[in-house]
């Protein structure tokens, strides 16, 4: 049984992909079967991978299960690391997943025949509230969630509270990480500090910094850890992962 | 797409293959370029029986240099040398017991496969290895390509360049594209895994040892003749058995062995009258002898083995207290070898051997006054003895019952063993395997109950003739006390065997079996 890891925030441009992309890479490295699946219409991961964001079908074909996802799947240039490549088509899989009686059990249903194929299958989602999150939200065992800790601190936690809120009893595990952080400033540690005072169980212990590396990615179209091993950011993610492994509920 | 493993064209060397290729590619907008070069020791490994090759696999060790202490163990398809699990594996000398590596990919791919049977050094080569990527215009890599020099490394010998094409999942249409390139240049696929080349260059068979016997037979040749040919064929298994046992490379040789001499026993005692008496006395008594000096190593060869699944039947918080028992059970094992290695190299053994294998040269052309059904044809014989053993053991079952002594019940098993060697040696050659096969499965069934009764009766003994031992050991009291438990248990599982017994034996006896024997044998 593989497990379902989603990086998932409402807001765009928190390190969502920056994080599936780099800890599905160290999952891989770890000797773990892997898949990722570019949820977003935008494409970054698949883009990151060198891989064209095209699928036979669209996403249409996709929910519906009419061709074989197997078949779907690209190879990265990393051993046991796949993808399920976004498509352009994503915009609309509101609509395609609307079609279903039971719309937000879809993802599931496309993902049942890989269960036995991978042992961790990340969601790199796309930021919003809408069918497709919900259906993440039935599908994933935990949800990754990045926070910038400079946003107004009420809003920040707003944002988690109706998360916890809206993951019902026997929803995925939610695990928050402070993304982008900047520690010369003392607004982010300070709101760091309250949220971890106020979410104790939720709040993960590593944190990713603001780093080159990170925003450099998209130009080398690679992992931090293939281009700057050993960097702040490279430690960050490695410390992140061991972090999460350790707190995944044991199934 | 499944990996390839392709030639280049003869006359064209590794490097002016990939040239080539290089340049073929450029129209379809694909690149190649160098992404690693290593020099590595590698050394294939199979079982004595070659368990991976049938299978279609390869076990490779793989060293940076000779001698390097970082090492890994990889299990591959053979055809293709496409990795299908892999593991560090430090040592790489000596035999390799997959039960004895450190649990991971390549040992949970092993140990199903080759059980308890070491893997042994097939051959040592000196690669070269180039890496390629191939790459699309995106410069994501849609597939890979590495050229391998090999050199055997006693000899250095160099064998064919190998390019390996491995393709990318979801770019089959660009791998089929480089494998078109490669066919339109000349490139030819591999007909042979390297590991066999390898293997034949060494001067080698691939394929390994096997212990099968397997010897055709016609039903109207001399009964003799047959009965010599079956024993050549075990006198040769008893051979390929020999240094295995004695370097005790593997629990197998011993046990293949073992059953070699018991078959051929079996032949001599239920094929009797198409000897001489005198020699067939003298070959009997060697025989028993040398099933006498390898008794005690094989039994400590299963308690050893056994020991993990005997102590699964005590409670789990004592398993632990059984360890001055397997100390013991070892100790007594080396030692039972040692005396064992030191028969099988003494002269009687040596005398035994080559006497034998004359004896069975000229056994046809012996006179044929003292052996009255030599000449018979060997259809008729075996099918009488079948009948006829099959009927003793149907009246030896007739008169157990549960409260009979353990004896009996390990003499109705050994005539079973008798009639199971009879229906494999001859049986299915002169009579058909389809035939057979349901009266083997059936004596099958019944030999395994009796087989665990006889185990149980044995490890009872044996436990109670270490127990002195171990009572002068550290940690005497709980281990005594874990023995206890153990005991009792054992002696439950040997009373419900005997309740299987009478279900197996119901069912070996019934009416249609009768019938069959009779139809066929009879």
């Amino acid at each position: 049984m593989s497990r379902v890891i989603a990086t998932y925030n409402i807001k765009g441009g928190v390190g969502k992909t920056s994080a599936a992309v780099n800890l599905a890479y160290l999952a891989a490295r770890d000797g773990h079967r892997t898949l990722l699946w570019d949820l977003d219409p935008q494409a970054a991961s698949t883009y990151l991978f060198r891989i064209r964001p095209k699928l036979k079908g669209g996403s249409r074909r996709l929910v519906e299960a009419r061709s074989e996802v197997g078949e779907l799947i690209k190879g990265t240039d990393f051993p046991r690391l796949e993808l399920l490549p976004a498509d352009f088509s994503y915009r609309h899989m509101d609509l395609a997943l609307d079609h279903f009686k039971h719309p937000t059990r879809r993802l599931a249903r496309v993902l049942a025949p890989l269960q036995d194929e991978y042992d961790f299958i990340f969601l790199d989602c796309p930021p919003s509230i809408s069918l497709v999150s919900e259906s993440v939200f039935e599908t994933a065992d935990a949800l990754l969630v990045p926070i910038i800790p400079a946003t107004l601190s009420s809003r920040t936690f707003d944002q988690l509270s109706r998360l916890v809120g809206q993951v019902r009893d026997g929803g995925p595990q939610v695990l928050a990480f402070f993304s982008m952080v900047d520690v010369r400033k003392s607004l982010h540690r300070e709101v760091m500090a309250r949220v971890r005072a106020a979410y104790p169980g939720l709040m993960l212990g590593a944190s990713v910094p603001s780093a080159d590396e990170v925003e450099r990615m998209g130009e080398e179209r690679t992992v931090v850890e293939e281009m700057a091993p050993g960097g702040r950011a490279s430690l960050a993610y490695q410390a992140l992962w061991w972090d999460v492994r350790r707190r995944l509920r044991t199934q | 797409m499944d990996d390839e493993e392709l030639l280049p064209p003869p006359g064209m060397s590794g490097t002016a293959a990939i040239r080539a290729l290089a340049d073929a590619l450029t129209p379809d907008a694909l690149t190649l370029a160098e992404t690693r070069f290593a020099e590595t020791v590698r050394v294939y490994l199979d079982t004595f029986d070659g368990r991976l090759g049938a299978a279609g696999l390869a076990a490779v060790h793989t060293r940076d240099q000779p001698g390097s202490p970082s090492g890994r163990l990889a299990v591959v398809d053979a055809a293709t040398g496409a990795e299908q699990a892999g593991q560090p594996w430090p040592t790489g000398d000596g035999p390799l017991l997959a039960v004895e590596l450190e649990p991971g990919p390549a040992r949970a791919a092993l140990l199903p496969i080759v059980d308890v049977r070491a893997l042994l050094a097939l051959a040592e080569l000196d690669v070269q290895a180039t890496a390629f990527a191939v790459r699309d215009d995106l410069g994501k890599t849609v597939a890979r390509i590495a050229l391998e020099h090999a050199r055997m490394r006693a000899t250095g010998e160099a064998l064919a360049a190998r390019l390996r094409l491995q393709g990318v999942r979801g770019y089959d249409r660009e791998t089929a594209r480089i494998a078109g390139r490669a066919r339109e240049l000349g490139f030819t696929v591999a007909r042979r895994p390297l590991v066999e080349d390898a293997v034949v260059a060494d001067g080698g068979s691939p394929g390994g040892t096997s212990s099968k016997v397997g010897v055709e037979l016609l039903a109207n040749q001399r009964s003799d003749a047959a009965a010599a040919a079956v024993l050549r064929r075990l006198l040769e298994v008893i051979e390929a058995n020999l240094d295995g046992s004695i370097a005790d490379l593997d629990a197998e040789f011993l046990h293949d062995l073992r059953v070699a001499v018991r078959r051929s026993r079996a032949v001599l005692r239920e094929l009797k009258t198409v000897f001489p008496p005198r020699e067939l006395g003298h070959f009997r008594a060697e025989l028993k002898w040398l099933q006498g000096i390898t008794g005690p190593a094989r039994d400590h060869d299963v308690y050893v083995l056994e020991f993990d699944a005997m102590r699964e039947l005590v409670p789990a918080g004592i398993r632990d207290d059984l360890d001055p028992v397997m100390r013991v059970l070892k100790d007594r094992r080396e030692l039972a070898h040692r005396t064992m290695v030191r028969e099988l190299r003494s002269e009687r053994m040596m005398r035994l051997r080559r006497e034998w294998d004359a004896f069975l040269e000229e056994l046809v052309a012996a006179p044929l006054d003292e052996r009255p059904q030599a000449q018979q044809a060997i259809g008729e014989l075996a099918g009488m003895r079948i009948a006829k053993v099959y009927r003793r053991i149907r009246k030896m079952g007739r008169a157990i019952g549960p409260d009979s002594p353990a004896e009996e019940y390990h003499e109705i098993r050994k005539k079973g063993k008798e009639l199971r060697y009879l229906l494999e040696l001859f049986g299915t050659p002169l009579f058909g395997a389809e035939t057979v096969k349901p009266m083997i499965k059936s004596l099958k069934s019944l030999q395994d109950v009796l087989g665990r009764h006889q185990d149980r009766e044995v490890q009872q003994a044996t436990l109670r003739g270490i127990a002195e031992q171990v009572s002068g050991m550290p940690g005497r009291t709980a281990a005594l006390m874990a023995m206890g438990v153990l005991l009792e248990h054992l002696g439950q599982d040997e009373i419900a065997t005997r309740g299987e017994f009478a279900e197996q034996f119901a069912e070996f006896t019934s009416k249609e079996r009768r019938a069959q024997v009779k139809d066929v044998f009879a």
